[in-house]
């Protein structure tokens, strides 16, 4: 019964981004159901935020966790974020070809076809919102084997941002804490300045580390072998289906706009994991380099990737296994937090007890150093 | 399918040279967690197959590795039976060279 449960709590963006897309597919103000639902997980976070809970392990210390059916579900997730595209685009296409409003019943559901300019726009951030979340799984699976790799990069690349996979494993882990990393926010910094930093500087430097394992390789930059290119091209089939379903104007700019609500979630959960924590150059990454974020309802939907501390320094293990390390914690969740980081005169206020509280708790000598730079 | 369930109880003996320190890991287990969680005291940094810290040259035997190597080892250290020990699993016995701190 615990194992049924362990496995199964990690089911709801799952549940949530196929209700989404139900939403999208029955038309008329059902399409603003992936937004509705976005609004109810704020609530339910904020609802739980003092409820946090350890991982699971059984009395040998084994997990509960099913290797196979987690990564069964994270692999199917792609299909599932293929079909919330595939939604969207649909309706984008009713909307451009002026389709007749009328209702029909499709094995029980019942659609309603043709769209209003203002549904289009509640469509669009659905699946904005939800393609986003489709973060959790391809970090979780950049740490994976060849294949899971291969899956991360595929998840990543619906939403536009292919070069995450390698940035954030030969980057962001290595660079963690240190201005090295476009991924960590130096204090100071609003989550909308980090949004553009962090993906240019992640996207450079996926750029720099293909151009170099190709030349250490002897072979040429301008390849099908370069995997900095390939990640672009695994975009391409999603700028097809736009244009083709919304041509040039209204469906790249609905993708366009799907693509920046995505990145903006990625770089906001790279923004509130490490937001003006510090670390010497060499020296080794602890858990004190991450803010953890470990509420109940976080801990389940965002499959444990609140709980950075552990996450990383034992960067080999399964999210279902990060427990809490008793590092940094906001004590509250990702939503909450998400919300607060929307206004970043209420984030600086509300950041400067917790940094305060890293410089004189967790922090050494040389990192409190360094804190004194930044006017924050 | 069979094989597969059979295939998780295998055990790997892998021996540490020069420090002549020995290990066993069941079929699937992570070269540098396993040790570490051994005792032994094997360099590492990242543990996700960026830093190269936890670098060893395999002397014998064959492993399974988790990712694509060739981001931070050379084709000749590839060549050579160099890997990383974050994101290696055994697939035989081993004889590894590893400088323990």
């Amino acid at each position: 019964m615990k194992k049924l449960f362990v496995n199964t709590r990690y089911l709801i963006v799952p549940a949530m981004s196929v209700v989404t897309i139900l939403g999208l597919l029955s038309g008329g103000d059902y399409v603003w159901t992936g937004v509705i639902l976005f609004g109810l997980c704020v609530v339910i976070d904020t609802a739980t935020k003092n409820i946090h809970l350890r991982a699971d392990f059984d009395e040998n210390g084994n997990s509960y966790g099913i290797k196979f059916f987690q990564y069964g579900v994270m692999y199917l997730m792609l299909v599932v974020f293929i079909a919330l595209q595939l939604a969207l685009a649909w309706k984008i296409y009713q909307y451009v070809n002026a389709t007749l409003f009328d209702v029909v019943n499709v094995y029980g559901l019942t659609i309603q076809n043709g769209i209003t300019t203002t549904n289009l726009i509640g469509a669009v951030i659905s699946a904005g919102l939800w393609a986003g979340i489709g973060i959790i799984y391809g970090h979780e699976l950049s740490h994976n084997k060849k294949e899971g790799f291969f899956m991360s990069r595929l998840i990543m690349s619906l939403s536009g941002a292919s070069h995450f996979t390698y940035a954030h494993v030969y980057q962001h882990h290595l660079d963690l804490a240190h201005e090295d990393d476009p991924a960590t926010a130096p204090r100071g910094r609003n989550v909308y300045m980090h949004t553009w930093l962090s993906h240019a500087g992640q996207g450079k430097f996926s750029f720099e580390l293909e151009k170099s394992r190709l030349k250490r390789q002897g072979k040429s930059f301008l390849s099908l072998d370069n995997r900095w290119i390939l990640g672009y091209l695994y975009s391409l089939p999603s700028v097809i289906l736009f244009v083709w379903a919304g041509g040039l104007f209204v469906g790249l700019a609905a993708l366009l706009t799907l693509w920046l609500i995505a990145n903006f979630e990625l770089e906001a959960l790279n923004y509130m994991g490490h937001y003006g924590l510090i670390r010497e150059k060499g020296k080794p990454v602890e858990y004190r380099h991450s803010w953890d974020n470990d509420s109940v309802f976080t801990d389940w939907f965002f499959i444990a990737i609140g709980r950075q501390a552990d996450h990383h320094v034992r960067g080999e293990t399964y999210f279902w296994e990060l427990d809490d390390v008793k590092g940094p914690n906001y004590g509250i969740g990702y939503f909450s937090l998400f919300l607060i980081t929307l206004i970043p005169p209420l984030f600086r206020s509300y950041m400067k007890k917790h940094l305060d509280n890293w410089d004189s708790k967790y922090a050494t000598e040389e990192e409190r150093n360094i804190a004194k730079q930044y006017n924050y | 399918m069979f094989n597969i369930l059979k295939k998780k109880d295998l055990k790997f003996n892998v021996k540490l040279e020069p420090s002549n320190k020995e290990i066993v890991l069941k079929s699937g287990e992570n070269l540098l967690t396993t040790a570490l969680a051994q005792g032994i005291k094997w360099p590492h940094k990242c543990r996700v197959g960026s830093c190269g810290t936890c670098k060893c040259k395999v002397l014998e035997g064959k492993v399974k590795a988790e990712i694509d190597f060739a981001n931070v080892l050379s084709p000749e250290q590839i060549q050579q039976g160099f890997v990383l020990a974050c994101k290696s699993s055994p697939k035989t016995d081993l004889k590894i060279l590893i400088n323990l701190i």
